[in-house]
């Protein structure tokens, strides 16, 4: 009774500004107004792609998007740190048989999902995070079902590193070509890039670009990120368990 | 009929917070953060925000998921310090 006492206040709380969020969404207005406006109408005329937060992410705000694309790399930097010299125990040798087959199955699909989300950022939801996400965690499967060891042999940890630095590098050579042109870093039609027709592949000019390097960037970082934190887990003179 | 299904969602999404914060065993309250990740991605795709709905089911049902699970293999389980916080809280 006394938990529950203690709890009541907060629960109070949070139902008054759940009633107040509710009521901002089913009883406001539709209007946009400011920058969201300006958004909205200008988008497709000034940088060729039809996904607006797409547009918005690496051409609008693209210094902003390389600011996070520096936090992960810095955060993948301290793990991998912290990770780097201490053992724990061990923790599994990857899962059964069927298990396996069965991702090996629908690892291509992932992939080609993946690839997909990339391609078609400034056309369709999605972009360089999220496919460079789906990458990652195709890696942490292959961590999780065949262990980490064949994970380190078929992509080794040296090849993520120079993935996530050479996106990094793209990135910033894409924003050091808009300032050569003299239009400004990271400037995307104005730099001469060709915007294309709208909603076809070849548009949006030094957007897919970027959403490359994004997605080369976050999916080496966050599988990196995973495999530090799980490489330690096996112990090599130990060897496998028999098969059940 | 959209109201009602958001509706049905929000109350889930409390349900499965309120069980994940409250839950004794860590591996139940990860999975089912999982599940509350899930429904918020709904709920976005729901409000037309399909991009932060990609994001929000990638990052959280994959991702978050198995970083928690392998931060909670690693580390050590305290016994006594968990009967003590049991006492605690009754």
């Amino acid at each position: 009774m006394r938990f529950l006492r203690s709890r009541l206040p907060a629960a109070a709380l949070c139902l008054c500004l759940g009633w107040w969020l509710w009521r901002g969404l089913f009883f406001s207005c539709c209007e946009l107004d400011g920058p969201a406006a300006h958004y909205v109408a200008n988008t497709a005329s000034e940088t060729g792609a039809s996904n607006i937060v797409s547009a918005i992410l690496f051409d609008y705000r693209g210094f902003d998007t390389l600011g996070e694309a520096t936090v992960i790399y810095t955060t993948v930097c301290g793990v991998a740190l912290m990770f780097s010299r201490s053992r724990f125990r061990r923790s599994g040798w990857g899962l059964s048989f069927i298990v396996r087959r069965g991702l090996g199955l629908v690892v291509p699909f992932l992939m080609l999902y993946a690839f997909s989300i990339v391609i078609m950022g400034h056309l369709t939801p999605g972009g360089g995070f999220q496919g460079g996400a789906v990458f990652a965690t195709v890696t942490i499967l292959f961590c999780i079902v065949y262990g980490s060891s064949f994970e380190a042999s078929r992509i080794s940890p040296k090849t993520k590193e120079t993935l996530e630095s050479s996106g990094a590098l793209v990135f910033t050579l894409v924003g050091l070509f808009g300032l050569a042109q003299g239009s400004g870093f990271l400037s995307n039609i104005g730099a001469g890039f060709p915007a294309g027709s709208l909603g076809s592949l070849m548009s949006a000019g030094s957007i897919p670009l970027l959403n490359f390097a994004i997605a080369m960037k976050v999916g080496a970082g966050l599988s990196t990120l995973f495999y530090s934190m799980v490489k330690i887990l096996e112990d090599p003179v130990e060897g496998p368990p028999p098969e059940v | 009929m959209t109201v009602y299904l958001v509706g049905f969602i929000c109350a889930f999404l409390v349900f499965t917070a309120i069980v994940a914060a409250e839950a004794e065993d860590i591996l139940s309250s990860v999975i089912t953060l999982s599940v509350f990740g899930v429904l918020l991605a709904i709920l976005f795709a729901l409000f037309r925000a399909p991009d932060v709905a990609l994001t929000q089911a990638i990052i959280n049902s994959g991702l978050v998921t198995s970083l928690f699970l392998v931060a909670y293999s690693q580390t050590e389980k305290r016994r006594e310090f968990d009967s003590d916080r049991k006492d605690d809280l009754k």
